[in-house]
């Protein structure tokens, strides 16, 4: 009935209303584009006080480098954060879409919504689209039952572990978790473990790069390090390739200036005048 | 369809160009229990009346006032089960504003879209008229809104308002104690203080719920601070 | 073929100090035939923000069309300009919405937020995965060789004249380089107080 007479938002849901139009052009012979991918190392281990989660910052479409600095830590809520792999619009889309139904969830439930709700969520999520939602995750959070730790696979598997990687960068990751984790490490021991696997990812495969992002969730604090460490720093350029002013031809040249009509500047006092007795 | 027969809309034109539906919707609003919403310069306040009629009654555990979004609340007079899907609802419209924009709601934006919902249920088939009115405060900006959505699907702004049982009352009195330049904590009390005007009974931290809206975002008081808040009523 | 390169074109978008630029070249083009040297790939969306749209030309001018009705819908509703940052969410969730059967075109959306004039710029690929980089965005044929003359030329805190000269080398460094694209280009330094819009002498071939 909303949709009726409420059209000014897009009905939410996927449109397939391009579907046959790009069938069409691809037996043409017209390649469909690659999409952004991660190509990515995610890790996450579980500590004593809590779960750590850890990424590396590239994103990559083919061989070229997209970004060298996107964000792969996802917030979900307060007490939890989601590593994402895989096509990158796929794990930025479906962890703020769970991350919505999670606030719901808290405000109408008015409690902390557990961590095994929102690996529910997410994997009935990736089912449902039978792994064309390119998402692979790594959930880590605190609630009132302890620390956890999820590894989502884009088909809907989830397994629950104490130490655990994903993306083109798993295998090196893993082979520093395999060697250097021990169940109860401090939080110090962990990070330099969750470093090393994702310094390893950076360094041994080419599908991740650039820094290091961590992410540590404790009972009742959450601590997002971005960059925790840069691995990879550009070297400082020595040349200067700046151009003299009109070496570029211009054939015509027109200034639209914007005009401010009115300026309310509005100043807002910060003496909080609150009574506190 | 044979379903289709009696899904015309209840909400009919008399002859003399009045929908009864909807007055009789006010009119369940008009007999319930009162709530009361006030601006402050630093925040909103809005509260209401949670009296129970018998000692049994778990106080604490269902609540009138309901958040909405991290920066809006909510609260109502007239029917309970009504207001709880239109919190409901609300509270999906925020999130979907919010994952299209990466932004939260302005509460005007909300109030316009909860406002809308209602109206449809004044012009749609098979469907009443929602029993309820609603005070939606929120912070947006550095500023304070405070807005009220009737069953038709009207709405308006307010510096200070009062609905249901006594609202007429509950107006005139604030009409005499409203100012511009109120701080929340005054706020507060006022609001406290308009609620008092015509409660039958003992008021306590248990028969009361107060919500404010600051920059911090939108919080339900908890027994203990309205009791403190009490305290410094005569 | 990609069809992405179906058509030709290339944007490019630098952040300066307060200020930002979007360039394009003008060609349009079906295959290897040329068919017009005016075809704009870069859109005004608002007085402070510009958003282009390399890709499949058909898509360009439709997902243009969309964005400005929903941006339209937005603006009337709220009474509120849109900002950079709020227009490029929806440029994302409405590719998004298509996840499964793409519009080809990958936008860069770049402007003034309201009120601070921080310079803003980000750029998508297909399905709305957004990038905010604090240097440059690239997009079109000739990204390959975007990505390496901006890497190279591009520098902080550029003034806007400055800023000027080296998108505009930088795009026809790269598009020199590539049949899809160039025959001419525009360029658009988006200051506070002003816009100025030029038209380069290129290449005509």
């Amino acid at each position: 009935m909303a949709s009726v007479m409420l059209p000014v938002e897009p009905t939410p849901g996927f449109s397939f209303e391009n579907c046959r139009r790009n069938e069409f052009l691809k037996a043409k012979g017209y390649k469909a584009p690659v999409a952004t991918k991660t190509g990515t190392t995610i890790v996450g281990c579980v500590f004593a006080d809590g779960v750590i989660l850890g990424a590396d910052t590239r994103a990559t479409a083919g061989s070229i480098v997209a970004d060298k600095e996107c964000a792969k830590i996802h917030y979900m809520a307060k007490n939890m954060y989601c590593c994402g792999a895989g096509t990158a619009a796929d794990t930025e889309a479906t962890t703020a879409l769970i991350s919505s139904q999670l606030e719901l969830h808290r405000l109408n439930t008015g409690r902390v919504v557990p961590v095994v709700t929102a690996a529910t969520m997410l994997k009935q999520m990736l089912f449902r689209y039978q792994g064309h939602i390119g998402a692979a995750l790594i959930l880590g959070g605190v609630d009132s039952n302890g620390s956890h730790l999820y590894t989502i696979a884009p088909q809907g598997s989830t397994s629950k572990n104490p130490f655990t990687s994903m993306g083109s960068g798993s295998l090196a990751a893993m082979s520093i978790l395999e060697k250097c984790w021990k169940p109860n490490m401090t939080e110090e021991e962990a990070k330099k473990v969750i470093r090393d696997a994702i310094a390893a990812g950076i360094f041994n495969d080419l599908g991740s790069g650039s820094n290091v992002d961590l992410c540590v969730i404790r009972k009742g604090s959450v601590e997002y390090v971005k960059p925790y460490e840069k691995a990879n720093v550009k070297g400082t350029r020595t040349g200067n390739y700046k151009f003299k002013r009109g070496t570029t031809e211009v054939l015509s040249k027109k200034v639209v200036p914007i005009i401010i009509e009115e300026e309310i500047v509005k100043p807002i006092s910060s003496d909080s005048q609150m009574d506190t007795s | 369809m044979a379903t289709e027969r009696y899904s015309f809309s209840l909400t009919t034109f008399s002859p003399s160009g009045k929908l009864v539906q909807i007055e009789y919707a006010l009119a369940a609003v008009a007999a319930g229990a009162p709530s009361v919403g006030l601006k402050a310069v630093n925040g909103v306040v809005i509260a209401t009346e949670n009296k129970q009629k018998t000692i049994l009654y778990e106080e604490h555990m269902i609540h009138k006032i309901e958040p909405i979004t991290e920066h809006i609340g909510m609260v109502y007079s007239g029917m309970g089960p009504d207001y709880r899907l239109l919190v409901k609802r609300a509270r999906k419209m925020a999130q979907q504003y919010y994952l299209v924009y990466q932004q939260e709601i302005p509460t005007a934006q909300l109030v316009q879209k909860v406002a809308m919902l209602m109206q449809e249920y004044t012009q749609s088939g098979g469907v009443r008229p929602f029993g309820v009115s609603l005070l939606i405060c929120g912070w947006d900006k550095g500023k304070p809104y405070l807005f009220q959505c009737d069953p038709s699907g009207a709405y308006f702004a307010w510096k200070a308002t009062a609905m249901g049982k006594n609202h007429i009352n509950g107006k005139t009195f604030l009409e005499k104690r409203y100012s511009n330049d109120l701080e929340l904590d005054d706020a507060v009390h006022t609001a406290i203080l308009t609620l008092k005007e015509g409660f039958e009974g003992q008021m306590t931290e248990d028969t009361i719920e107060v919500g404010i809206c600051d920059a911090s975002g939108f919080r339900r008081l908890d027994p203990a601070t309205v009791k403190d808040h009490l305290a410094n009523i005569p | 073929m990609s069809i992405l390169s179906y058509n030709g074109g290339a944007v490019v978008a630098m952040k300066g100090k307060n200020c930002v630029a979007i360039a394009s070249d003008k060609k349009f083009g079906i295959q290897l035939q040329l068919i017009s040297k005016e075809f704009p790939k870069i859109f005004e969306m608002g007085p402070h923000l510009y958003v282009g749209l390399p890709g499949l030309a058909t898509d360009t001018q439709t997902v243009h069309a969309r964005l400005k009705f929903r941006q339209n819908l937005f603006e009337l509703k709220e009474g509120t300009r849109m900002s950079p940052k709020v227009f490029s969410s929806m440029v994302s969730n409405m590719l998004y919405e298509k996840r499964f059967g793409p519009y080809f075109v990958e936008p860069i959306v770049v402007g003034l937020e309201p009120d601070t004039y921080e310079p803003f710029i980000c750029n998508m690929d297909l399905i709305g995965n957004v990038c905010f980089p604090e240097d440059f965005v690239v997009g079109g044929t000739c990204e390959d060789q975007l990505f390496g003359t901006c890497e190279t030329m591009w520098e902080p805190d550029l003034s806007p004249d400055d800023l000027f000269e080296t998108i505009s080398q930088a795009l026809m460094s790269a598009f020199n380089r590539d049949a899809g694209s160039g025959w001419g280009a525009v360029v658009y330094i988006i200051e506070k107080d002003k816009v100025t819009t030029r038209h380069l002498k290129t290449r005509m071939d």
